[in-house]
């Protein structure tokens, strides 16, 4: 008789349990990567879940030992940047961003913006401190600035991610390092800025960052452009088709190509006319790669549209495919008369009046605006050539002041009708030596306008300052500055139909040199038309009657 | 005797036509304003509440550029101006017959832009309209007080916006219950 083996059993059992639980925890490892819980934020990356910070980068600059200090000032975090970016202050000391200082190559003018004046805030030297809230640099307070100084460059206005970044007028350059009212005496109070978390934060520019600036121009949002407004931080395919947050989402980068942290584009050498082409990325060509025809081709248009590309040799894409600009709800200043600056309330204080639109129509420290959104753009010849009216311009008073005139014809045969915003303005200017004027706006105590209202003290402080001759005679000026219209591009159900042309008194009435069926006519021809249809007119009675009294005859 | 009457159905034809054709320009107005949309729409609004004497009362502005805008589509700027007078519409409410007219109210002034660039002021024809639907002694002072809704001083300075929603109250927020 077998005796059962209690011992052998339990062994036996034992194995097989063992057996079991292996594989149990060998099956639960295999699935193990599908039961991990993955970020919020990760994405799919060919097959692998992927954190967005490292989808969009390389590097995390939080984990960054030289990004991990409480920063004392802007230069302290540019030092921490270029220690490991060693040439990139090296290449922005290069660019138009950091020198705002350019000549043209064609017209030998000396531009730039601490050269040029223009019919907003006029000019930019005495005024140091509160114009470089946009200069990509720390500390431009005066005629002394170390263009030099690697630290000074700014990385963190174009590169901030976070939006708690701003540089404020009137400390050039710098954001605020402790809490500040801002708006001066409106009872808010902004904390200093957290120069590490944006420092920790850093990446690609962003329709934002540049727009922070851009879209700021001329002293507020909207202001200066038309077309650039911070509608477009987050716009919807209608205000801009490449922009549209939900659509292609443009950064501005993505036209303006930088090489070297210098971007393509730029207003003061724009490309009128660009026929060469579509431009691939990385090629040798060093044209402007901010143009139209640049993604799209010299022939842009297809199928029942193909008739749109007879119009490509006269009209620049912009005519017709920005309607308007301005049409992102915000208000653009149309025109600015300093000549009624320094009235004063009853009780001798500056006074601001507010317009219908709720913007500032009159302000005591610069006179009238006026504003209009959704504008119509006016169009004129265009080849790219911009003469600029500079403070060693002789002007003629008694005529209205082009600041920049745009150069094009009919005829040159590289010219385009571009739409164009033309800013209008009456500004101060030398009436002894009929010359445009630099004007203490800002900055000096004693001699500022925006805080003496004394024009004449300003401008003669703003001359010696400039080191400019200056009569001691201020008068008023009437100017006009043109701004192409580039930006805004709408979808093509919203393009300017052909009946806006195409029509008497149409958008490009008055536009000379070209002919528009349905727009001109040739007194001469419509004669004979006339002519050719009567005669046909009594050539049919004639005819007719002939017939009728044949046939009257015959029966 | 034959032409006599070709020639009246001639005429009549004639004029049925040219009424036809004519008939929008005749039922509408359109004034081109000196001002841009958002002011034109506060100098009106500012002129309605000159006439409270005569019972007019803010009723509401819209926007219906804003509204399509988040439709996904795009068209120049308009702003309806609302107003409602009591002292008009209490009679034509007050009738069944001309109850009907109360499709009409509140009383809107439209203020728009064109391809052209300009500002434009758009209303209904009163006088006409009181006539056709036989309320014209009430409705020939609507289109009195239309005029002075839509003359403006340059001298007087831009007002604001009353950004007042559809049907929320009138002058001060308390007297457009009537309409």
């Amino acid at each position: 008789m077998l005796k059962f083996n209690y011992k052998g059993l339990s062994l036996a059992m034992a194995f097989v349990m063992s057996l079991g639980i292996s594989w149990s925890v060998q099956a639960s490892d295999a699935k193990a990567p599908d039961k991990v819980p993955t970020p919020s934020a990760a994405a799919d990356v060919f097959g692998i879940a992927v954190d967005e910070k490292v989808k969009k980068s390389t590097a995390d600059h939080s984990k960054f030992k030289e990004l991990q200090v409480d920063f004392k000032d802007g230069p302290a975090v540019t030092k921490a940047c270029i220690s490991c970016h060693t040439e990139a202050s090296k290449q922005l000391h290069k660019t138009k961003h950091w020198n705002w200082d350019y000549i043209n190559a064609d017209t030998k003018q000396h531009l730039g913006k601490k050269n040029v004046i223009n019919n907003f805030c006029t000019s930019v030297p005495s005024n140091y401190k509160f114009c470089t809230a946009c200069h990509i640099g720390y500390g431009w307070e005066d005629d002394k600035f170390d263009f030099t100084a690697e630290e000074k460059v700014d990385c963190l206005v174009c590169h901030d991610t976070t939006g708690g970044y701003k540089k404020l007028p009137g400390l050039a350059g710098h954001p605020n390092y402790k809490t500040m009212e801002w708006p001066p005496h409106s009872g808010k109070f902004r904390p200093p800025t957290d120069l590490k978390r944006v420092a920790q934060s850093v990446g690609k520019t962003s329709r934002a960052t540049c727009g922070a600036c851009h879209f700021r121009g001329g002293g507020g949002d909207a202001v200066k452009h038309g077309d650039l407004d911070s509608t477009l931080t987050n716009p919807d395919r209608h205000l801009d088709i490449h922009m549209d947050a939900k659509g292609l989402d443009f950064s501005c980068a993505k036209c303006h190509t930088s090489d070297s942290h210098e971007v393509a584009g730029s207003r003061y050498e724009p490309t009128a006319v660009d026929d060469k082409g579509t431009l691939i990325r990385g090629s040798k060509d060093e044209r402007n790669a901010a143009t139209c025809v640049a993604c799209h081709g010299n022939v842009p248009h297809s199928g029942e549209f193909a008739k749109m590309n007879e119009h490509t040799d006269k009209l620049a894409c912009q005519t017709c495919h920005i309607p308007a600009y301005a049409r992102g709800d915000k208000h653009t200043k149309m025109t600015w008369d300093w000549s009624t600056l320094g009235e004063m309330d009853e009780q001798g204080k500056p006074k601001k009046i507010w317009g219908s639109e709720g913007k500032v129509l009159y302000d005591s420290k610069k006179g009238n605006f006026t504003y209009d959104r959704y504008v119509i753009p006016e169009y004129q010849w265009f080849n790219g050539d911009v003469e600029f009216t500079l403070a060693d311009t002789k002007v003629d008073p008694t005529k209205v002041l082009k600041i920049n005139s745009f150069k094009g014809s009919p005829d040159d045969g590289k010219s385009r009708i571009w739409p164009t915003k033309v800013f209008r303005g009456k500004q101060m200017f030398d009436k002894g030596n009929n010359t445009l004027v630099i004007t203490s706006l800002s900055d000096d105590p004693k001699t500022a306008l925006w805080k003496n209202f004394d024009i004449n003290k300003a401008v003669e402080y703003g001359m010696q300052y400039a080191g400019r001759d200056f009569s001691g005679d201020v008068g008023w000026i009437e100017t006009e500055m043109s701004w192409p219209i580039t930006h805004m591009v709408a979808p093509k159900e919203d393009v300017v139909d052909c009946h806006q042309c195409h029509t008497e008194n149409g958008r490009l009435a008055g536009i000379e040199g070209i002919y528009i069926p349905g727009a001109n006519n040739t007194p001469l021809i419509d004669k004979l038309g006339f002519l050719a249809a009567f005669l046909t007119l009594v050539g049919v009675l004639i005819h007719g009657a002939i017939r009728y009294f044949m046939h009257k005859r015959g029966g | 005797m034959m032409k006599a009457v070709v020639g009246f159905i001639t005429g009549i034809v004639f004029v049925g036509i040219a009424g036809w054709n004519m008939a929008d320009v005749m039922m509408l107005r359109e004034i081109q304003s000196p001002y841009g949309v958002e002011e034109t729409a506060a100098r009106i609004q500012r002129n309605i509440q000159s006439l409270s004497a005569n019972g007019w009362t803010l009723s509401g502005l819209r926007n219906p550029a804003k509204a399509i805008a988040k439709s996904g589509s795009n068209v120049p700027p308009v702003l309806l101006v609302e107003a409602c007078s009591t002292k008009y519409s209490g009679p034509i409410l007050g009738e069944d017959k001309t109850r009907i007219l109360s499709i009409l109210m509140p009383c809107t002034i439209t203020v728009y832009k064109k391809d052209d660039g300009k500002t434009y002021i758009g209303l209904m024809n009163a006088g006409l309209m009181g006539k056709m639907f036989g309320v014209g002694d009430i409705m020939a002072q609507v289109a009195k007080d239309q005029v002075i809704f839509t003359t403006f001083d340059p001298k007087k300075p831009a007002p604001p916006l009353i950004k007042i929603k559809p049907g929320g109250g009138g002058a001060g927020g308390k007297s457009a219950d009537g309409c």
